[in-house]
């Protein structure tokens, strides 16, 4: 196949593979059906961020693509790289902005049959409980720097230790909420000013908090273990590391742009602007960038608590009759040193997923012990009018894709289309029509996020099934949604 | 306008043009705050000045357009008029002064459009094309 002059091979209906060219270290490797190629491919860049990432030092045996690819700046959105750590890169582009941007999913033991007429009254007392939009701020008293340094240092620790949850949620939370070796002392004070007030908050663009329902389930075991069942209410929070993540990857890539030359690095593109994963430079990156996923940890902890505390109020229930506990938290922005099986030799690699989520097998060391018998949940949020996927993580997974799969569905259209197409149109009402409830802070948020703004994520969550990199457990519909 | 929004799959884009690198930086300061917000009135109410050093135009531009941002979302504070702008170039590196009249920005009175996570580097290229400066900058949303 042949996409915008970039000849593409097919290795089976899952995945196809750019074969080396020019500076190329390794191939690159997309999994996508025929059909994504066809109609959302075709003149998308990002096909050649794929290559472009494959220029990156150090680079092990593929740079990947997930089934949600598309354009994002210097690694495509989907992307997976994994780098030796001895003579590889860490790059802040295969990171991305939203440092640990991520997914957690809590569960409560209501059928949505019980509190169908409260939905309304729940999201509008979330949508006051938890700010959002942009700039959002003051979900929690403004902290001092001391305080967000706690925060980077201890993620959803801190959460814990101020009252927003258990400790339960700790070993529930990938990394435990707390990924090692953060470095406060690399995050800048800009950075940190960003976080001050912005603790528990949603913030805006496609992020949300949902409350579904649990539609359908495909592996009656794995949801058992999880504890879904067929119209359960379960929540859904999308959100990362707000301004300070934001700042954190801006701070670096300044130094990093400007100390190319220092390394001798020719890239094809700035955004790939990387260091030695050994270098100082990408020591302080890594420090910086652990800080920030363990300060979205502790957002997406306290927004949690938050949640519960609403359905409390409203429901007027206690703690015993809600049962709200979480299932998982996982990040789909970040960069991590794990070892991988690579040319038969276990191999310390930084992996890094830019719009990827972990996708761990069962009897993994690093899952929970609850999940070691299927393996550790991916969860794939879809848009806000269709649906949004549970999935688990497969060997297959470790074999191929260092571990990760997809992370959701992907915009087909702009912000600029979606608002042109949003035109005429009472979003509010068809989404009422659907039976989804929607608050946001201003309707050009709803337009621009319209459900026919994004890929149908089923599309891409099934490609990761047939391809035996995550099987899907259950899939959940949105009936109450909050965004900025 | 010496700058237009052109179609991003999923940020947004802004081609930029000025008759000098001075006019350039000061059309890619207007672009950045119609981009983010929606104010028709402005108050001077305070300046500020910043010096940037950087090794290319377009390493300076990111920077002085990432201080902006910076301004807005830490600081609550947005420019209003350019005062002063001026550009030197050294063998290694360019320099950047500039002067800002402002005020206080409330997010919950003005009208915020959108939060601009950052400054992209991505395909920003300053050219000249015949007379006119150029280039293209994404921010980040």
């Amino acid at each position: 196949m042949n996409i915008s002059g970039i000849e593409i091979e097919k290795v089976n209906d899952n995945l196809w593979e750019i074969p080396i060219t020019g500076e190329m270290l390794v191939p690159g490797r997309i999994y996508a059906s025929e059909k994504m190629f066809k109609e959302t491919l075709q003149n998308d860049e990002a096909i050649k961020q794929v290559i472009n990432v494959a220029h990156l030092p150090g680079i092990q045996k593929y740079s990947l693509a997930m089934p949600d690819i598309h354009w994002g700046y210097g690694f495509p959105i989907g992307g997976v790289a994994a780098t030796d750590i001895n003579t590889g890169v860490i790059s802040p582009g295969g990171v991305g902005y939203d440092i640990n941007c991520g997914v957690r999913l809590a569960k409560t033991s209501l059928n949505y049959n019980s509190i169908k007429n409260r939905i309304q009254k729940l999201v509008e007392n979330l949508f006051n409980d938890i700010p959002t939009g942009v700039g959002s701020s003051g979900a929690i008293k403004k902290l001092n720097s001391n305080e967000i340094k706690k925060i980077l240092r201890n993620g959803s620790e801190w959460a814990i230790t101020n009252g927003f949850g258990s400790d339960e949620d700790l070993i529930l939370t990938e990394e435990k909420g707390k990924i090692k070796d953060a470095n406060p002392d690399a995050v800048s004070n800009r950075a940190i000013e960003r976080g001050m007030d912005q603790a528990g908050t949603l913030g805006s663009g496609n992020h949300f908090l949902e409350i579904d329902i649990v539609d359908e389930i495909y592996d009656e075991k794995a949801a058992t273990i999880l504890g879904l069942f067929t119209n359960q209410i379960v929540i859904q929070i999308h959100t990362g590391s707000r301004g300070l993540g934001y700042q954190v990857c801006d701070d670096y890539l300044k130094v990093l742009v400007q100390s190319e030359k220092k390394y001798g690095f020719n890239l094809p593109d700035k955004q790939l602007a990387c260091a030695p994963i050994k270098s100082e430079e990408g020591q302080n990156y890594l420090g910086a960038m652990r800080s920030a996923a363990n300060f979205a940890w502790n957002n997406r902890q306290i927004i949690m608590h938050l949640a519960k505390k609403s359905f409390n109020r409203t429901l007027n229930i206690s703690d015993a009759e809600l049962n709200f506990s979480l299932i998982y938290d996982v990040c789909h922005n970040i960069a991590k040193i794990e070892e991988h099986i690579i040319d038969g030799k276990a191999k310390k690699v930084c992996v890094h997923r830019k719009g990827a989520t972990r996708a761990f097998p069962a009897n993994n060391n690093l899952i929970p012990d609850k999940y070691k018998s299927i393996g550790q949940p991916v969860l794939i949020p879809g848009d806000m009018g269709r649906y949004s996927f549970v999935s688990i993580g497969t060997e297959k997974a470790m074999e191929e894709t260092f571990g990760s799969s997809c992370h959701g569905a992907g915009r087909v259209q702009s912000r600029h289309q979606a608002l042109k197409a949003a035109k005429g149109k009472n979003l509010i009402d068809e989404l009422t029509k659907k039976g989804i409830v929607i608050q946001a802070k201003g309707y050009k948020t709803i337009a621009e996020e319209m459900p026919h703004a994004y890929k149908d994520v089923s599309d891409v969550v099934d490609v990761m099934h047939n391809a035996g990199i995550s099987t899907k457990v259950a899939k959940l519909k949105p009936v109450g949604v909050i965004k900025g | 306008m010496p700058y237009k929004f052109i179609e991003h799959p999923a940020d947004i884009a802004v081609e930029v043009d000025g008759n000098s690198l001075e006019e350039l930086f000061k059309s890619a300061c207007y672009a950045w705050r119609e981009a983010a917000m929606n104010i028709s009135s402005f108050n001077k109410e305070s300046s500020k000045k910043f010096i940037f050093n950087g090794t290319t135009s377009e390493i300076l531009l990111i920077e002085l357009l990432s201080e902006l941002n910076f301004q807005l979302y830490s600081k609550k504070w947005v420019f209003v008029t350019i005062q002063n702008l001026a550009i030197d170039k050294t063998d290694s590196e360019y320099h950047l002064e500039i002067e800002l009249f402002g005020q206080t920005f409330h997010p919950e009175i003005h009208n915020m459009k959108e939060e601009i996570k950052a400054i992209t580097y991505h395909q920003v290229k300053i050219e000249k094309v015949g007379n006119l400066y150029k280039t293209l900058i994404v921010f980040d949303v």
